[in-house]
């Protein structure tokens, strides 16, 4: 049987009016909701899109505000150590909480007399935190991809020192937004065991690597212009950094319209140190309350792990 | 003060062909719904400005092809989330045909896909796709067609006498 292209489309056009739409006070009441959500890369998609198809992929990396990826960071160390299996795909029990007596995550202190923990080899699939349940998604990837962000030119001498690395991306919502609606945020999160003793090395590599790059332009990021700083961390594990990166957001005129903040945090327990880098999702920006919070969680069970 | 009323009207109006849109750039029901949904959200968000736009509805093409375009990026980053969530809740049987095409439709470019949506969907020219993705004509020509042949080759029931018959000129 013969068709013709048009009709195709008509059959086409027929399946998707089967599909519900929501009321429009639904939309607008949603879109009112997510206030804080930055319009997204509009003034690059009215310039390009279209037109910008024909230079592909290029033109997305930066219209969702995450920092193009540099070449992969998840290389191992000097230890073989990718032959052990990536994240679960399925969520493992939720991490308990911190208790009282170690409220920023801190590992209690070995106790006295006690053979001393041996220095941890390979990372299991516990040590990745779980989500709190409001905040769960259900999108999880395995997908390789850089432990940190561009920041200038920096290098890390303490990656010679990696004996292993396991990292993931996991997406995240608000409590508020409901089941199905696209995620508010996402996260870089990795994990990595370094030598013992050069843990501490690599947050100072870190450090000095915010400290050297204040501002900078990214590739296939348009002419933004992104400041990083550091900011006072809090009590996380043994010690831990936390930067920002600013940009300003483009509206659809491509007009400066507030800023687009990401948050990277790391954290070192013993040999261990664990970064959150906050992506966003499609423009939104990272809220302190939410990569506070899932720092915790990320470091109870990074403690829950090792001790 | 953003008229709630006047958006209501724009969405009421076009949101359907909007879907019909994203669903013949995705392939994916759940995708379609999802960009729609955005891209109004996203326009009430600067309604205040936008209500004024002399094209709300191509502003909001637009931006759905600009979510398709990196939502297909973030899929490569997703694609073992995808595999482990499974597929989307079930969507009505959609007939036959719509379903092949839908198939074919996914190994074309992005730019292809989306040229072929405005030209059978919207009943848009040559010269109304290129003004509006601000590139030549001789573009545009060029995705039509090369889209039209590859579907040919992936659809073999495809009437190809008269897509030739049909053909911008």
């Amino acid at each position: 049987m013969s068709a013709e292209l048009s009709d195709l489309y008509r059959s086409l056009s027929a399946a998707a009016d089967d599909q519900e739409l929501a009321r429009p006070e639904l939309v607008r009441r949603r879109a009112d909701r997510r206030a804080h959500v930055r319009v997204a890369g509009t003034a690059l998609a009215v310039a390009v899109l279209l037109g910008g198809v024909a230079v592909g992929g290029r033109l997305v990396l930066s219209a969702d505000g995450a920092t193009p990826l540099p070449p992969p960071a998840d290389t191992p160390g000097p230890l073989p150590t990718w032959s052990t299996p990536p994240p679960s795909l399925s969520p493992s029990p939720p991490s308990p909480p911190p208790s009282r007596s170690t409220p920023s995550g801190t590992p209690p202190a070995p106790t006295t007399g006690a053979a001393a923990p041996r220095p941890p080899t390979s990372i299991p699939d516990r040590a990745f935190f779980v989500l709190a349940a409001a905040n769960q998604t259900g999108q999880e990837s395995r997908i390789e991809g850089p432990a940190l962000p561009v920041l200038c030119t920096a290098s890390y001498p303490s990656e010679s020192t990696v004996v292993q690395r396991r990292g993931r991306y996991l997406a995240y919502k608000r409590p508020e937004t409901p089941k199905g609606y696209v995620p508010d945020g996402s996260y870089r999160h990795t994990i990595t065991i370094y030598r013992p003793g050069s843990a501490d090395d690599a947050l100072r590599d870190l450090r000095q690597a915010v400290r050297d790059c204040p501002r900078q332009e990214l590739p296939d990021d348009g002419e933004r212009t992104w400041r990083q700083r550091l900011l006072d961390p809090g009590r996380y594990g043994d010690e831990s950094v936390l930067f920002e990166m600013r940009a300003p957001f483009l509206d659809v005129n491509g007009e400066p319209s507030g800023e687009e903040v990401r948050l990277v945090r790391a954290v070192r327990i013993d040999d261990v140190v664990t970064v959150l880098w906050e992506q966003g999702w499609e423009g939104t920006s990272a809220e302190r309350g939410q990569v506070d919070a899932d720092t915790r969680r990320a470091v109870a069970a990074i403690v829950d792990w090792l001790h | 003060m953003r008229d709630a009323q006047s958006f209501d009207e724009l969405y009421r109006g076009t949101a359907r062909r909007l879907l019909r849109y994203g669903y013949a750039v995705t392939g994916d029901h759940t995708e379609a719904q999802d960009l729609v949904q955005e891209a109004f959200a996203r326009a009430w968000r600067q309604w205040g400005r936008l209500s004024a736009h002399p094209a709300p509805e191509a502003w909001l093409r637009l931006v759905v092809a600009r979510l398709a375009t990196d939502r297909w990026r973030r899929l490569h980053r997703w694609r073992a989330t995808l595999s482990r969530t499974g597929p989307p809740p079930d969507a009505p049987a959609p007939s036959e045909d719509g379903v092949l095409l839908v198939r074919a439709l996914r190994q074309l470019p992005t730019a292809q896909r989306q040229a072929l949506a405005l030209h059978y969907l919207f009943d848009m020219s040559v010269e109304e796709i290129a003004r509006e993705a601000d590139v030549p004509v001789g573009t545009v020509k060029s995705w039509l067609s090369r889209g039209r042949s590859r579907l040919a080759a992936l659809l073999p029931d495809l009437s190809t006498v008269k897509l030739e018959a049909n053909d911008v000129s």
